[in-house]
């Protein structure tokens, strides 16, 4: 039982070689029991297959190390003690694991700063044979539960020898944050192994304490990190145990925490931005206190470019280049740069400030050496980068600026320059560069190529100056063989040449006085150029053949001098003199030879001179002069002239003295042998302008039809160019000032004449209009253009045979219509009369208006109504009672009483004098019943009032006089419209109205309107009035005026028929007399 | 004069006396006491009470640059950053009743400390802050005019009192700190700055105002 339980404790499949007997021994290991220090001894007896010894192993621990079999091998465990087993088995390779021996680190280094850990292990490779493929399995452990963060395989080849290998870890948090954990476990990839491989066991746990497990441990970590745009950073704090965390902030922006433990919190910053240069302040702030750290967020150094290099003096070589994009980065962490030159192997840093723009870089010059390989090296804390550049320095010398200029050896057209370079050139040539100004030359360079010399001076000669010249010089180099690039021009020096006789004698002419005693010379100015030196003084003499007449210095700046010669004639010579000596003499003959039919021509402008032209004169040996002046006649003028040779039939004179607008005239001389001829004078202008001045004119003689003008010439100096013509223009105007000239009005009827005859100097302008204002306008003109207008407003006579015919001839005409008329209307005279006069009745001649004197006394003339033939009926009520009291009773001054007595009052009636015809009339009756509330008994006066047929032809409220001077008089009989009747029910009377409507009054019902529209009586009264009959109004209340009386009243109207006289009832109230119908009261 | 805390080695610090009153032109005492040739210009007085005008003048604006150049939230939360509590700062325990030799120590003391701590918070932002130059110009006008005016308070003291040692105790350097407490420092050192300065022009101006 005891032998089985102890076989039982050997587990043959956990047969474990030892690292360094791989192919010696295994081990086997009892995988229960206890340590064999207790244990009692155990007796192993190992049988090989082969022939091998066989061995025994008296052990105590529960494992036992056996060289492996070949191919098994056989096992007898005894155990020894108070109890007594025996087990015996066999072991066979193939069954055997390989598992290799747990690794063990060697060191594990963290590196804060950037967050990293360096694992270090030996991989034990002696004990394995040679090219045996190892894979370690590593396995980052973070936080106190030591959660898995990232487990990789690193892969190496065992070489039989014991190598320690190295693998860093970056870790996205900071070491700092929380405790770190690494372990590591191999496998061996024993290809000749038959049995199982297995991977060891892990190593132990080799931990990096965070900080938040260190006493008093605190911050925010990392600590002022330097990271590249866009990256993610994770920033934790660590506190004490009993603080709180309140917020963590990344710049301004607070960010979510994470908890790592109970002292330490993180937050994730993702694609951090750029910085400014102090960095950004990460800062946690806790219950009572904060913690900060700063991260400074850049760019990796761009590649620099345009890397160039050069040398001033042999001495040191200039690197310069430009960085590119700014990294962000300043102070230490700032990009830093470094040059390496690789034949050398020498390395140089570089101060480069952040600030400067300027990125230059020295490297001395090496003895022997004059190609380079520079390497330039860029790097910050984030990242770098390299250019590099193969050059040969003596092509790349570019000197420092010439020193020292100096001016030696002067003499009127040469100097020598001396300058001095600071390096030392013997290697390469120099090319210098001269630059040479003067005031009157153009600027002129003059190289010099010289070997190079160590720091030395450098000369050059400069010849063909111009005597009597200020020079300003200046210098410049470099090398002449390869060049690269001048140095800057050195400090300009100044130096005048001394001066030479005069190049040449000066251009001379003469003239002769006006008397012809003297003979006036005028030489013409050397050109700078020509004059080597100041010009002193000319000397001018005159021989006859060889004999000396007379001899004149004259001193500048006179140009001109008079010889008194009488009439001969001599050889004038002119020499020009200046400090260093005379010129060669100039000379001319004084003859002039005669000349005949001198003509004036005109010549043409062309561009900034004259044009002048003449015929070839082939005696002309000696070539022609044109001489002018520089003014327009008067003397003294300026002399100027021009020789040509004696080919030329052409010049155009060009003078900085012309002006445009200027009349030159120039005279041509032809030269022979014995003198010069006049051959002809011509007048020109350089360029024509339009006259200055309006030509002068006036009227001369004026018209009922024409208008003579006459104008004068313009003087030459204000004509400006030739003159071509006059433009006279006119046309009908008044004088205004403010009215345009007549050329820009636009006036349809201006009329132009254009006057190309120079000669006529007036004209007449026919056709005009009499007694009218004409405005003129003449211009004159030039090539150049018009001149100001000069106006005139002239008024032509009057035409008065044309007046009289025009006042006689409508006189006549109406005189002899007049005569017509007459004629035709005394024979047709009862037509006429007929037509439109026809008859009317005299209403005087009526017995029935009789009484009309009686009421309207005093005015004989009124005629109340006037009637048509006719026999009319009268019905006259006349109340002899004194009713003047009641007449004035308030009752009665109803408003509409009011209103009608001044229209029916006998004075208004007399000013509106009405005759009418009345055959028969058409009367509506309408009888107006007191209130039952009047007083009864009383008498009644009625108004019988008798309205137009008429429809009113004008509004109500129009006044009633003006419907009377309206609408009164005689007017055709028409047929009443029914519908224009405002007829209140179907009462009999408008039965009657039906059967009797024909004839009707001619009036107008409006005239009889008595009351105002306003009035509340007058409503009534309008509807009163609109009917067509007999209006009755009760005036008193003593007059009882019974309803049957009335109809019968009105019976005996109507009765009347055709023959009844169509009357109006008055109302009199003021004279106290009224036509009333009196009637007895019941 | 003796406020020297415990724990803390005094520094002592020689006077250092001027041939002229200019700021900042100054020379070292190796001596045992004041030079018998005249020390001060006659208006070293007014000039030290002007001195310190235009410090109290442009302590303010030193402080919001300051501030405004080390990013957020040193702006916004300067009461909290800025608290100098944590910090030393020499005492500044005169009035304008104290004795004129007393206010003149502190004084002294008192622009010794500053002129040693604008040195540190100038190296930190050149450093920091290269490219914020109205800073570093202010700093190193600040502390211009603070070496002048340690020049001419060692003048009168020397002078008048005939006080040629006076110990004085500087701050933690902040070499080798981190950039966060570098800028916390300099921070807390100018707030307190802003605060003293003006107590300090006030108490002077009786003691070197004009007569």
């Amino acid at each position: 039982m005891k032998e089985s339980r102890l076989c039982s404790e050997w587990d043959r499949a956990k047969m474990l070689p030892k690292s360094n007997e791989l192919q010696k021994k295994i081990i086997m290991v009892s995988t229960i029991g206890g340590a064999s220090e207790d244990s009692e001894a155990q007796r192993v007896n190992v049988t090989y297959s082969d022939l091998t010894p066989q061995v025994c192993f008296k052990i105590k621990e529960r494992r036992v190390e056996i060289p492996i079999p070949e191919s098994s091998i056989r096992v007898t465990i005894k155990s020894s003690g108070t109890a007594f087993a025996t087990q015996e088995f066999a072991i066979h390779q193939k069954d055997i694991s390989f598992v290799p021996v747990t690794p063990h680190i060697l060191s594990l280094i963290p590196d804060f700063a950037t967050s990293t850990l360096n694992l270090k292990w030996s991989d034990n490779g002696s004990v394995f044979p040679y090219g045996l493929h190892a894979l370690w399995q590593i396995q980052i452990l973070r936080k106190e539960a030591m959660e898995v963060v990232t487990q990789v395989t690193y892969y190496s080849k065992l070489t039989h020898e014991d190598v320690i290998l190295s693998w860093n870890w970056t870790s996205d948090m900071p070491l700092e944050c929380t405790s770190h954990y690494v372990k590591i476990r191999c496998y061996i990839n024993a290809t000749q192994y038959v049995g199982p491989k297995d991977w060891s066991d892990w190593s132990p746990a080799e931990v990096i304490p965070g900080k938040d497990t260190e006493p008093g441990g605190s911050g925010v970590f990392p600590l002022d990190p330097v990271v590249a745009v866009g990256s993610d950073l994770t920033f934790c704090c660590v506190h004490e145990e009993d603080q709180r965390i309140t917020n963590m902030t990344y710049g301004s922006k607070s960010y979510t925490m994470m908890k790592l433990s109970s002292r330490s919190h993180a937050i994730r910053v993702l694609n951090a931005s750029v910085s400014n240069s102090s960095g950004t302040n990460v800062v946690c702030r806790l219950e009572n206190g904060l913690e900060g750290s700063v991260v400074f967020v850049g760019y990796a150094p761009d590649i620099p470019q345009n890397l160039s290099c050069e040398t001033s003096n042999f001495l040191i070589i200039k690197c310069t280049w430009k960085p590119g994009r700014p990294s962000g980065l300043y102070g230490e962490r700032r990009t830093k740069y470094s040059l390496f030159e690789r034949t050398s192997g020498k390395n140089v840093s570089c101060e480069v400030s952040e600030v400067n723009k300027d990125h230059v870089c020295g490297f001395p010059v090496l003895p022997d050496q004059k190609t380079y390989d520079f390497v330039l090296g860029v790097s910050n804390p984030i990242g770098q980068a390299q250019s590099s550049l193969l050059v040969d320095i003596t092509q790349r010398v570019h000197p420092k600026t010439p020193e020292k200029l100096t001016v030696t050896g002067n003499n009127s057209t040469s100097i020598q320059l001396r300058w001095f370079i600071n390096g030392s050139f013997a290697e390469v040539r120099l090319l210098c560069q001269i630059e040479i100004n003067s005031s009157h030359s153009e600027r002129k360079l003059h190289n010099v190529s010289t070997p190079g010399r160590k720091s030395s001076t450098y000369t050059a000669q400069l010849n063909a100056l111009h005597p009597d010249t200020k020079y300003q010089f200046r210098v410049r180099c470099s090398a002449a063989d390869h060049f690269w690039r001048w140095s800057d021009w050195s400090r300009g020096v100044e130096q005048t040449t001394s001066e030479a006789p005069p190049a040449r004698g000066p251009d001379i002419w003469r003239e002769r006085s006006p008397s012809g005693e003297s003979l006036i010379v005028f030489w013409k100015p050397l050109s700078l150029s020509e004059t080597n030196g100041k010009i002193v003084s000319h000397e001018v003499s005159c021989h006859l053949l060889e004999t000396l007449l007379e001899h004149k210095v004259v001193f500048e700046p006179s140009n001109r001098t008079e010889i008194k010669l009488g009439k001969s004639d001599c050889v004038i010579s002119v020499v020009a003199r200046n400090q260093a000596g005379s010129s060669p003499p100039s000379r001319i003959t004084s003859v002039e030879l005669p000349s005949d039919n001198v003509t004036t021509d005109q010549a043409v402008a062309m561009g900034n001179g004259i044009n002048i032209s003449w015929d070839s004169y082939p005696n002309m040996t000696c070539g022609y002069v044109v001489k002018w002046c520089h003014s327009s006649g008067s003397e003294p003028c300026i002399v100027d002239w021009q020789k040509f040779p004696s080919n030329t039939t052409n010049a155009v004179i060009k003078s900085a003295l012309f002006k445009p607008g200027v009349r030159y005239n120039f005279s041509l001389y032809g030269c022979k042998s014995m003198g010069y001829q006049l051959l002809k004078n011509v007048t020109g202008y350089m360029k024509e302008l339009p006259p200055k001045t309006a030509p002068n004119f006036i009227v001369e003689e004026t018209s009922s039809d024409s208008i003579l003008v006459k104008w004068e010439d313009i003087p030459v100096d204000e004509c400006r160019g030739f003159l071509k013509g006059y433009l006279l223009s006119f046309a009908k105007g008044e004088k205004d000032a403010l009215k345009p000239r007549l050329s820009e009005s636009g006036n349809p009827e201006l009329k132009v004449n254009n006057i190309t005859d120079l000669t006529k100097k007036s004209m007449k302008i026919l056709d005009l209009q009499g007694k009218t204002s004409y405005q003129l306008e003449l211009q004159a003109y030039t090539a150049g253009g018009l001149s100001p207008p000069n106006s005139l407003y002239v008024v032509t006579k009057e035409d008065s045979v044309g007046l009289i015919i025009a006042i006689l001839i409508p006189v006549a005409v109406v005189v002899l219509l007049g005569v017509l008329a007459s004629i035709f209307c005394y024979r047709k005279r009862e037509w006429i009369k007929e037509t439109f006069y026809p008859e009317i009745p005299n209403p005087e001649n009526s017995k029935a208006l009789q009484f009309q004197r009686n009421i309207c006394e005093g005015n004989k003339t009124l005629k109340t109504l006037e009637m048509n033939p006719c026999t009319p009926n009268s019905v006259e009520v006349v109340e002899t009672q004194s009713t003047a009291p009641k007449m004035e009773d308030t009752e009665m001054m109803s408003p509409a009483a009011e209103t009608t007595v001044p229209e029916d009052g006998c004075d208004s009636e007399m000013e509106n004098h009405v005759v009418v015809s009345y055959c028969p009339p058409i009367i509506e009756e309408e009888i107006s019943n007191p209130p039952m509330d009047e007083p009864g008994g009383s008498s009644q006066v009625v108004y019988i009032d008798i309205q137009s047929m008429y429809q009113p032809q004008i509004k109500p409220e129009e006044e009633p006089a003006i419907d009377l001077a309206t609408t009164a008089g005689y007017k055709p009989q028409m047929q009443l419209s029914i519908s224009a009747l405002k007829i209140e029910g179907h009462s009999p009377v408008e039965e009657e109205l039906d059967k009797t409507a024909g004839y009707r009054p001619q009036t107008n019902t409006n005239a009889w309107n008595m009351g105002t529209p306003d009035s509340p009586g007058s409503v009534e009264s309008n509807n009163e009035n609109a009917s067509f009959g007999v209006h009755v109004q009760l005036i008193h209340d003593s007059f009882y005026f019974p309803q049957k009386m009335m109809k019968t009243l009105l019976n005996l109207l109507i009765q009347g028929g055709p023959s009844h006289t169509f009357f109006r009832t008055k109302q009199m109230i003021n004279s106290g007399s009224s036509l009333h119908m009196n009637l007895p009261s019941e | 004069m003796k406020f020297v805390p415990a724990g803390v080695v005094p520094f002592v610090a020689l006077l250092l006396l001027q041939r002229r009153p200019v700021a900042g032109r100054a020379l070292l005492v190796t001596g045992s006491g004041c030079p018998s040739h005249s020390l001060c210009r006659s208006n070293v007085q007014e000039q030290t009470r002007r001195q310190v005008a235009v410090l109290n003048a442009t302590a303010q604006e030193l402080f919001s640059l300051y501030l405004k150049c080390q990013g957020e939230p040193f702006s916004s939360e300067s009461d909290k950053l800025c608290n100098p509590a944590g910090i030393f700062f020499p005492a500044f325990r005169v009035n304008r009743t104290s004795e004129r030799k007393e206010v003149m120590v502190a004084m002294y003391k008192l622009f010794a400390f500053l002129n040693a701590s604008l040195g540190n918070i100038t190296r930190d932002q050149e450093e920091l802050n290269p490219m914020a130059k109205e800073l570093l110009e202010r700093l190193h006008n600040t502390t211009k005019t603070t070496r002048g005016l340690i020049s001419n308070l060692t003048c009168l003291l020397c002078k008048n009192y005939n006080i040629f040692q006076v110990d004085v105790r500087y701050g933690d350097s902040s070499k080798g700190k981190s950039a966060f407490k570098k800028k916390q420092q300099g921070c807390q050192v100018l707030r307190k700055y802003v605060q003293v300065i003006g107590q300090a022009a006030r108490v002077l101006l009786p003691h070197l105002g004009p007569s």
